[in-house]
């Protein structure tokens, strides 16, 4: 299975600008663009009310940042999630943020009917989930409330630092 | 003569590189093991599912160090580098190796096992073969594997556990679940006999190393009480303890130097920190870097005396890889219709299932047909959570999100556990399951990696299923609900063996019966690269017996002085 081929088949956009963002702040600044809409499909996907801890309040958008600029984050999928983020961008004309919920669940769900979109929607939810889910080390899943929704938890020794210290 | 500062050379630290070091440093040798990989202490591990499950912390990324695998599409063998595929073939490149992360649940292979062309007669397509001994001459390193090493369990009579020369574990078998009250009494209903599996985890405290303590999060980890009998744990602290032992950790052997046909004079090796190469010399070298890369090593260090590799004058060497054939599956024990046990017994954590079946280890069925078969293992399935948590979140094709996404979450946390089954057959070795060089990649040292042509035989296939069948319904009678098995031709990567046959004919095999060279005299081969064919269950047992056995053999030839 050629993995990499979701990475780039299926994207209006070309040739990618963030492959040659390799310093991190460069990167960073790349993100910014985009960090809003990513946090806003991620609270789509875990709202206030459900029986899982929701998007905002488990500030899963500042983990989904400081994950994948780790560098024990896949290079690829790094630049995948922006450029995902930019085409649903493209595709909703730039009216994703002040759409309604039902809005936003038809310009997904639109968005899902391409392998592209799904596969990129897919990565946001494990990405969101390795947060609510993982050791509260990562600054998610505060107060262990992802855990107490499961009433599971992460077994002993925890982490005492993020990434064995890597 | 020259002067050595070690007398041994080992290259990878693993459960065959940590047997011999012990035995070789409590026999009073100076032996040198190579790590590639950093030295993780039993305090530093930690039950941390993103680090250790979810990202690359104990193998390379798989940018600086890969694998090519060839599988076959549509007739045709296409090759991808794991780089691309995201499928990683490493597995634990840390002191210790693999072992610090196996769930631990071992068999001996069955007398049977040392004979299966004897007894079964050639299978068209495969390259069966008998090995060069019997169970008999490595009985006593099962024992011994599983005193040193600790392995806890319960010896059970039945026509396919192989017979023992002491009557019983020395280590009681891991406190268990009450699903083995359910399980147990589900076989019986069916006349199966279910059997207590033997742990390489320790029920009771054992010198340094203390018992258990039931974290629920063992396999893919590093224990935290020096429980689990890991090569770090087991072997090469008290092989430190003796100061004949010099860890190198972070050292990157590229390749064996060879200034003559029948001797290794040098590893060349890179500090993977400062990338500074240097020689490492000694009398004897043992190669321990499991399967794949034990040849792969032996390939890069070809020379004008070993054109084709070291020890490679039969054209053998990378032929007959194998992995273990076999599958799994599940079912959901479900709050509303659990029998016999109480829902919060079965949701108490931590707690082993240490149940295993061997009845179709060998198949003779007047309508089945007579034929060899597998062993199964069963378990709860993996309780990592953000694993679990992702799983089973698709309904007809689409994701499942907002607070339908909180139901299902919680539902299958709270409502129900996942039992579980594992198979273990024989992956019949076959022409196209073998390792070679790749010809144009490399790795970040620059040397060729392994490309692994991964074949299966079909005979593993029906194997695999037939007693999937009989497994799916040992969780019907659970009463487990939505049950579904997998069986398929795809190699798991953390059980791999074969690719440096042993045999007796040097025309047809790379070591001899001791797992020494044909060719070079003063190398050997420790790990599971010498078995021609794996037997029905998990490797380790056999590799930490084997790999204590081609060290007493190394003892006698350092004794005798054969190699100066």
């Amino acid at each position: 299975m050629k993995r990499r081929n979701f990475l780039i088949l299926g994207s209006v956009l070309s040739l990618s600008p963030y492959i040659d963002a390799k310093a991190s702040n460069d990167f960073e600044k790349q993100f910014r663009k985009v960090k809003n809409l990513i946090a806003a499909v991620q609270s789509h996907m875990f709202p206030e009310g459900s029986k899982i801890p929701s998007a905002s309040a488990m500030d899963v958008n500042t983990f989904l940042f400081e994950t994948i600029t780790h560098k024990s984050y896949d290079k690829d999928i790094r630049v995948f999630i922006l450029e995902g983020a930019e085409e649903l961008e493209l595709q909703t004309k730039g009216r994703f943020l002040s759409m309604d919920t039902k809005e936003k669940e038809k310009a997904l769900r639109t968005y899902e009917n391409t392998s592209y979109g799904s596969n990129w929607l897919s990565r946001i939810m494990t990405v969101t989930m390795e947060g609510i889910f993982s050791d509260p080390v990562y600054g998610s899943n505060k107060k262990e409330a992802g855990w107490k929704a499961l009433n599971a938890y992460g077994g002993l020794p925890r982490p005492k630092t993020r990434y064995v210290a890597l | 003569m020259t002067s050595h500062k070690y007398d041994v050379v080992i290259v990878g630290s693993g459960a065959s590189g940590g047997a011999v070091a012990y035995t070789l440093c409590k026999a009073g040798y100076k032996v040198a093991v190579l790590e590639k990989g950093r030295l993780i202490k039993r305090d530093e591990f930690s039950k941390d599912e993103l680090a250790y499950c979810r990202r690359d912390i104990v193998t390379p990324n798989l940018f600086d160090e890969y694998h090519v695998i060839e599988e076959e599409v549509d007739g045709k063998w296409e090759a991808t580098p794991t780089y691309d595929s995201g499928w990683s073939f490493w597995n634990g490149n840390v002191v210790g190796g693999s072992s610090n992360f196996m769930s631990g649940m071992l068999h001996r292979m069955h007398p049977d096992d040392f004979r299966l062309k004897s007894k079964y007669g050639e299978i068209k397509g495969a390259n069966v073969v008998d090995w060069p001994i019997s169970y008999a001459d490595m009985e006593p390193y099962y024992l011994k594997a599983e005193e040193v090493v600790g392995i806890s369990g319960k010896y059970e009579k039945h026509p396919f556990e192989p017979p023992r020369s002491t009557p019983d574990f020395t280590q009681p078998p891991t406190k268990e679940n009450a699903v083995v009250k359910l399980l147990d009494k589900s076989c019986a209903n069916l006349d199966i006999k279910s059997l207590v599996t033997a742990r390489s985890v320790l029920s009771k405290n054992k010198g340094h190393r203390e018992a258990c303590y039931y974290s629920n999060f063992c396999g893919s980890y590093g224990c935290s009480s020096g429980a689990k009998g890991s090569s770090r744990e087991a072997l090469l602290m008290p092989a430190l303890a003796t100061g004949n032992l010099t860890l190198l950790s972070n050292s990157y052997v590229k390749l064996l130097h060879s200034s003559s046909k029948n001797a290794v004079d040098y590893a060349v090796v890179i500090d993977t920190v400062s990338g500074k190469e240097k020689r490492i010399e000694a009398k004897l070298f043992v190669v321990a870097a499991q399967a794949h890369e034990s040849t792969r090593l032996l390939l890069n260090s070809a020379n004008k005396f070993h054109p084709h590799g070291l020890g490679n004058s039969s054209g053998e060497l990378g032929k007959n890889l194998i992995f273990s054939a076999g599958g799994s599956g599940q079912g959901e024990l479900r709050e509303e219709s659990l029998k016999m046990i109480k829902f919060e017994e079965l949701m108490q954590t931590g707690l082993f299932v240490n149940r295993s079946i061997l009845d179709w280890y060998f198949v003779d069925h007047w309508w089945d047909g007579t034929f060899k078969g597998g062993s199964v293992e069963f378990m709860f399935e993996h309780q990592n959570i953000i694993s679990r948590a992702r799983k089973n979140n698709e309904e007809h094709g689409r994701l499942v999100w907002g607070s339908e996404l909180g139901e299902k979450v919680t539902e299958r946390f709270t409502k129900q556990k996942s039992i579980r089954f594992e198979i273990f057959n024989d992956w019949l070795p076959n022409d196209n399951c073998f390792v070679s060089l790749d010809k144009t990649h490399k790795d970040k040292y620059g040397m060729p990696v392994g490309k692994l042509r991964v074949g299966a035989h079909p005979q593993d296939l029906k194997v695999g299923k037939y007693i999937a069948k009989k497994c799916e319904k040992v969780l019907e009678e659970m009463g487990a609900k939505n049950i579904y098995s997998s069986v398929s031709p795809v190699p798991p990567q953390n059980l791999i063996a074969g690719g440096c046959r042993f045999g007796n004919d040097p025309e047809t095999s790379i070591l001899n019966k001791y797992c020494q060279s044909h060719d070079i005299p003063n190398l050997f081969v420790a790990d599971a690269s010498f078995m021609p064919t794996g037997g029905s269950v998990p490797y380790t047992w056999t590799i930490y017996a084997n790999a204590f056995r081609v060290a007493d053999q190394i003892v006698k030839v350092l004794e005798e002085k054969q190699i100066v």
